[in-house]
């Protein structure tokens, strides 16, 4: 089965919004009411109905002006930090091609996967207590099809390949447009990557992250503190029998009757 | 569009100039695209905004609104200047060389005015070429004649230099230099420059000369019929270039033929006064067929009446009138209009001075809509509308229509390619398409004029109408739309013989046959055809060449001949001749787009912009001389551009003194007339430079389009998801203007013009996209909002058009909505 | 003679009701947590239900929990006070690691008691606050919400293991000590065992004193 990645070139986007409406329609989601703005960006942030979003910048750089429009949506990490964090088995699932998929069916609504996400992503619904963000339209994917987002974008700033073929046309288009690949961290791959200006610093675009990576937190808890827990106890009570077996427990010596 | 949306992949230059591309033709944006990634060309935006377009440009370079004739001006100055001209073109195929009249004069002599002026119009004797003895233009092919055009256009622009237009237009020279270099680059023989342009060029006072300096650049560039050239109008409407093609524009019949005036009373006198003579035997002058496409025309109508008398049938203007947007409202204000049809169009929220021709509507009898939705038109009489409704006293129909998709029919875009769309589902509810409606109109109406007869029942009770007839059982039947399209095509009523003279054979044809060109259309009424640059579309076998879907793409170009229908004849590039030199041989060689076969002897890849041998016949068929125009005396305000101010302006015009054009249509001035109409009177005020309307309303505003909306709004506020994307309506501003008001984010701001006191309100957007303009030492404010927002649908907002002027181009009548002013203050 | 015979009560009711509050909550916490913690032993939440039921009985279990941590805390903190001699105690294992003679006498809870006490105490803070925060974790700063998680997560291996000790201390490594905690009385040897001091000065309080038992 072969690994996907989708690539957004942000020197393409004009912003039209077509991905995020072309989501919503595949996806059977909602309109969310909203209200201006400030800025064409809309709905304000991702939400539980809203699972891809452009956002907007316009970052005075070197005399320039520069108006950044960026698709925001679910990174698919390599190793999710969101399927790590959760609680509830398949509630999160990361599959063979890439794509990190929720089912609502298993989740229960604690959050955890939104706290532990490096891009803060996944969203919620209070009511419903349920989490939601984007699939990579992995039922798409299975039927040899491309994620909706990319099937709408009209400018081709949204491709989707295998791994090698977009790791491939990632470098030769970030060397023709002198531009960086994002995230560049050899140690959290992701499923989703950006081909972003060089003209700008990853900085400059809002809710992106610098310094992509799994939290240290999250790494604590669960490779080190998950499992000597069990470890702890196990351990212990193991202990304990041998103490139990070897020392004996410590008896009290009862005075017998008729005495005091 | 002379070119095609696949073509501009082949500029190595594009100039994108009013207009908005990234923004509102997103999907074919991405030729753009390829043009820059294949080719590596340089993209210049053009735009007093920041817009999409131009955050992905080389070079933005801003103008203040109004200002696109000077802005040209230094470009075309700085081509002429530095000898950036493509000469072997602008030699042979331009007008450059051609001597004018002596009498002439023009804006550098008289003062930003040309000769000729008599009131409010230009006796255009003068503008005229000097005629050798056989009735040919006289040239100077040295160009050194100082009466010769390309001196002429000279001495024209030498007044537009960086310096000057630089404050005219409040770009930073740098940047207009910038602009001038790149763009003039393309002279080169084998490089080619596009031009894409939309309202932001045409919707102008002077929007006509806007589009003409396009023109004089181009020809200039040698980019006109050329593979990446030309000049490329991004139509507004899926298929309004479909409309126009079919006569749905005020001063025309369909192919752009001259709609007649009642100072022509007979079709001869039509002929002769709309056929141009040309005596130059190397030009094709091919409106000189016009009574041949008249003729078609007549009989296609009226298919049993001698020409004459078809053409008797037809209405005729008034003298001196014409019946565009703006007489029209201000005839409808005065009660002189009893009813109108509004088919598909949303004038209550689209038109310019909207609150007026609300106003208007009002006084007429009966209207009848025609619409998907209950736009603010069809009820523009209800609360919503800020009316009370016992006081409207006309009749409203309203019809619901079929989608797009609930209809068959064939749509042009803006690159003339006629395509064939199926119907994909049934209308819903009681809806139906246009021609059923129409269909049910003219039988109804033939039926009424048959039972109680009329004024003058003849042009309806005679005019054939061959789809959709009344059967036996007295039902009036369901029309096909590929009947019509035969018709459009057309077909001979009569046998005639007709000599093919480049294959030098007879061809045979006998009625019912279809007209396989307008080569062949006759002027004696053995031919019927609805719409002469569509003839062709269908095949001698009968099969409708716009449902064609063949991939195949022979020269590699992107011009995929057999894929839909291109008019004229199937040709994908016009002028395309222009783009060899006089052997046949292609300036460019990489992207050829004709070529001539000596072995063959024929042209191979694109249909030949007119038949016969290299340099036998000159490119620039359409016009009587076949050279392209620089010196256009067809305008009525200018045979050159000239720059001269917005009507409503705060900038005084330092080009010369002529502060506005004095041919344009004062309806101000006829506002302050005592017997105007209070309605006309109040709706069109205009804010004059040096006015005190100028002073209480100082800041430029300008109207234009987003992404998620759709014209009117009518199409897109009524989808839930498009207004999650854009749910208000808004205003942009700069930042320096917003602290100037003292506006933050969050606040809504009220706009008010000369014509609307009470305003609309908005939300600001206070953006770094927009900046002031220093022109003369003071900075100068605009704003932008969208015309996007009615009072009807689920998302509604402040109508843009309740602020904008009533002025139209002295050309077409366009009105101007890019380049008015308004008053901000916080709400 | 007592109903009890002359079994000593060491703890009365609300002691022994809010410990076993404590301590079948913290089970009851621990259980359902491991049933999140770990994918594999999610069979847990089956029993129980289902997930989401299972996160809402590990809230209010947790509830619980910290409603009788906070009256465990200040109803025990004086006896678990630390004193000098504790310090001897541990040195010499307190007799449970190698035969011991001299062991200091213990008041009412030895160093280990009191020791596990105040682990339990600082566990306890922490997985209560944190446990807060994971209730609401968007309404914090993500860092702290981060944290969080990780903390209840560390805070539960500390407590776990301690809690096995105080289990098998309180059951078959001390056989007479669990009665302590079902019935609240112990014998009189066991006290001279394990709270000698208390139990003297329980003796010397005249009759008709509130610790005279009957």
């Amino acid at each position: 089965m072969a690994e996907y990645i989708k690539l957004i070139d942000v020197t393409k986007c004009t912003g039209c919004r077509g991905c995020q409406v072309a989501c919503k329609q595949w996806n059977s989601l909602p309109a969310v009411d909203t209200m201006f703005t400030g800025s064409l960006q809309n709905p304000k942030d991702l939400n539980y109905n809203t699972w891809c979003l452009i956002r907007f910048d316009e970052v005075e750089k070197d005399g320039k002006l520069n108006w950044l429009m960026r698709h925001d949506a679910c990174m698919h990490c390599e190793t999710p930090a969101c399927a790590k964090a959760c609680p509830s088995p398949g509630a999160l699932t990361k599959n063979e091609n890439g794509s990190v998929v929720h089912n609502p069916a298993y989740c229960i609504g604690c959050r955890s996967c939104i706290v532990a996400c490096p891009f803060d992503i996944p969203r919620n619904d209070k009511a419903l207590e349920k989490m939601a963000k984007c699939s990579l339209c992995h039922d798409r994917i299975d039927d040899g099809k491309k994620p909706a987002c990319v099937t709408a974008c009209p400018t081709g700033c949204l491709t989707f390949g295998t791994k090698e073929e977009m790791l491939k046309a990632a470098e030769k288009r970030a060397e023709k447009v002198k531009g960086v690949i994002y995230p560049a961290n050899p140690h959290y791959e992701t499923h989703v990557m950006y081909i972003l200006p060089g003209t700008v610093g990853v900085e400059d675009f809002s809710h992106m992250n610098p310094h992509p990576k799994m939290p240290a937190t999250l790494y604590w808890w669960k490779n080190l503190f998950k499992p000597f827990t069990l470890i702890g106890i196990a351990g212990v009570a193991g202990a304990a029998f041998l103490h139990y077996i070897i020392k004996g427990p410590h008896r009290v010596h009862e005075k017998k009757e008729g005495g005091e | 569009m002379t070119n095609h949306w696949n073509d501009i992949q082949h500029a190595d230059a594009i100039l994108i100039m009013g207009s908005n591309p990234a923004e509102n033709h997103p999907i074919s944006f991405k030729w753009v695209n390829e043009a820059r990634t294949k080719r590596g060309a340089k993209l210049i935006v053009v735009d007093p905004r920041f817009t999409r377009s131009a955050a992905t440009a080389d070079i933005y370079a801003r103008l203040r609104p109004g200002t696109d004739i000077a802005f040209l001006g230094a470009v075309i100055n700085y081509a002429i200047e530095k000898n950036r001209i493509h000469e072997e073109y602008v030699k042979n195929y331009t007008d450059a060389a051609y001597i004018v009249n002596p009498a002439f004069q023009g804006a550098t002599d008289l003062d930003g005015l040309f000769s000729g002026l008599t009131g409010a119009k230009y006796d255009k004797a003068t503008w005229a070429y000097e005629m050798d003895e056989n009735g040919i233009p006289k040239q100077d092919l040295t160009l050194q004649d100082p009466l010769c055009v390309y001196q002429l256009l000279k001495k024209h622009y030498s007044r537009y230099t960086i310096k000057k237009v630089s404050d005219i237009t409040g770009c930073d020279a740098a940047d207009l230099e910038a602009v001038c270099e790149t763009y003039t680059a393309t002279c080169k023989p084998e490089l080619s420059g596009t031009i894409m342009y939309a309202m932001g060029t045409t919707q102008h006072t002077y929007g006509s000369q806007n589009v003409r300096a396009f023109a004089v650049l181009q020809l200039l560039l040698g980019n006109i019929g050329n593979a990446g050239g030309g000049i490329n109008a991004l139509r507004g409407e899926s298929n309004v270039q479909g409309s126009t093609d079919h006569g749905a524009l005020f001063h025309i019949l369909t192919g752009y033929l001259k709609y007649p005036k009642a100072n022509q009373p007979t079709l001869a006198v039509y002929n002769e006064q709309n056929t141009p003579k040309n005596k130059d035997p190397k030009s094709l002058n091919w409106w000189g067929n016009t009574p041949k496409y008249m003729a078609s025309l007549m009989k296609a109508w009226w298919r049993d009446a001698d020409l004459e008398t078809a053409y008797s049938y037809l209405p005729k203007i008034d003298d001196g009138k014409n019946y565009s947007y703006l007489p029209i409202y201000s005839a409808m204000a005065n009660g002189e209009i009893k009813g109108m049809f509004v088919w598909g169009m949303n004038p209550a929220v689209g038109a310019p001075s909207s609150k007026m021709i609300r106003k208007a509507i009002a006084q007429l009898d009966w209207m009848v809509c025609v619409d998907l939705w209950e736009t603010e038109t069809s009820a523009f009489w209800q609360k919503e509308a800020g009316v009370n409704p016992a006081d409207i006293k006309t009749e409203v129909f309203l019809l619901p229509a079929a989608s797009s998709m609930e209809k068959e029919g064939s749509i042009s875009n803006s690159g003339r390619w006629c395509q064939w769309r199926y119907k994909a589902i049934d209308p819903v509810g009681h809806a139906e398409d246009d021609l059923w409606i129409i269909n049910q109109i003219v039988n109804r109406t033939k039926a009424l004029y048959a039972k109680e007869g009329g004024a003058f029942p003849d042009p309806i009770a005679n005019l054939t109408w061959n789809y959709g007839k009344v059967g036996l059982d007295g039902k009036i039947h369901p029309p096909s739309p590929r009947e019509v399209a035969k018709e459009i095509n057309g077909y001979f009523i009569a046998e005639k013989e007709i000599e093919d003279k480049a294959k030098g054979e007879i061809k045979k044809f006998k009625p019912g046959d279809i007209v396989p060109s307008f080569a062949m259309l006759q002027d004696d009424g053995s031919t019927v055809c609805g719409c002469w640059v569509y003839a062709g579309s269908i095949d001698d076998k009968g099969e409708n060449k716009m449902m064609k879907r063949d991939p195949a793409d022979p020269t590699g170009l992107g011009m995929f001949p057999n894929w839909s229908w291109s008019w004229p004849v199937n040709r994908r590039i016009v002028y395309n001749r222009a783009s060899v030199n006089v052997e046949g041989k292609p300036f460019s060689k990489e992207k050829p787009v004709l070529w001539w076969s000596p072995l063959k002897k024929a042209w191979l890849g694109d249909i030949p912009d007119g038949n016969g041998d290299p340099d036998a016949i000159l490119p620039f068929i359409m016009v009587p001389h076949g050279r392209g125009m620089l010196f256009a005396a067809g305008m009525s305000d200018g045979p050159f551009p000239e720059h001269y101010e917005p009507l409503e302006s705060v900038v005084k015009n330092t080009l010369s003194n002529s502060q506005v054009s004095p041919v344009i249509t004062r309806w101000d001035e006829k506002a302050k007339e005592e017997t105007c109409n209070p309605i006309l009177a109040a709706g069109c005020i205009a804010a004059l430079y040096g006015s005190e309307e100028a002073k209480e309303f100082p800041t430029i505003c300008s109207t234009y389009r987003v992404s998620e909306h759709w014209q009117t709004g009518q199409m897109t506020r009524w989808i839930p998801w498009l207004n999650e994307l854009v749910p208000n309506q808004f205003v942009e501003m700069s930042e320096e203007f917003a602290r100037e008001h003292g506006i933050t984010f969050g606040d809504k701001v009220k706009l008010t013009s000369a014509r609307n006191v009470e305003g609309i309100t908005a939300y600001a957007m206070i953006t770094k996209r927009l900046k002031p303009f220093r022109i003369q030492g003071k900075d100068i404010h605009m704003v932008g909002i969208t015309w996007h927002f009615g009072y009807k649908g689920l998302a509604t907002g402040g109508n843009a058009n309740d602020l904008t002027p009533f002025i139209g181009d002295p050309n077409t009548m366009i009105p101007e909505y890019k380049a008015f002013l308004v008053k901000v203050e916080k709400a | 003679m007592s109903a009890h015979g002359d079994m000593i009560k060491v703890t009365d009711g609300i002691e022994r009701v809010v410990h076993w509050i404590l301590a079948g909550s913290c089970l009851f916490c621990l259980i359902t947590g491991i049933g999140f913690m770990y994918h594999s032993w999610s069979f847990i939440a089956t029993f129980l239900g289902g997930p989401y039921a299972m996160k809402w009985m590990h809230i209010f279990s947790g509830l619980a929990f910290a409603a009788s941590f906070v009256y465990s805390f200040f109803m025990w903190k004086k006896d678990c006070q630390f004193e000098p001699q504790d310090l001897q105690w541990v040195l010499k294992g307190g007799g449970y690691l190698w035969s011991v003679k001299d062991l200091p006498p213990v008041y009412k809870y030895n160093a280990g008691q009191k020791a596990f006490f105040w682990i339990l105490v600082a566990c306890a803070i922490v997985i209560i606050a944190s446990g807060v925060v994971m209730l609401n974790p968007l309404y914090y700063p993500v860092v702290m919400a981060r944290f969080a998680y990780m903390l209840h997560a560390g805070a539960v291996v500390l407590l776990g293991a301690f809690i096995v000790v105080h289990i098998y201390l309180g059951t078959a490594g001390n056989p007479g000590t669990v009665s302590a905690m079902l019935t609240g009385y112990v014998s009189r040897a066991w006290c001279e065992t394990h709270c000698p001091r208390w139990l003297a000065d329980r003796d010397s309080w005249k009759p008709g004193g509130e610790k005279d038992v009957a």
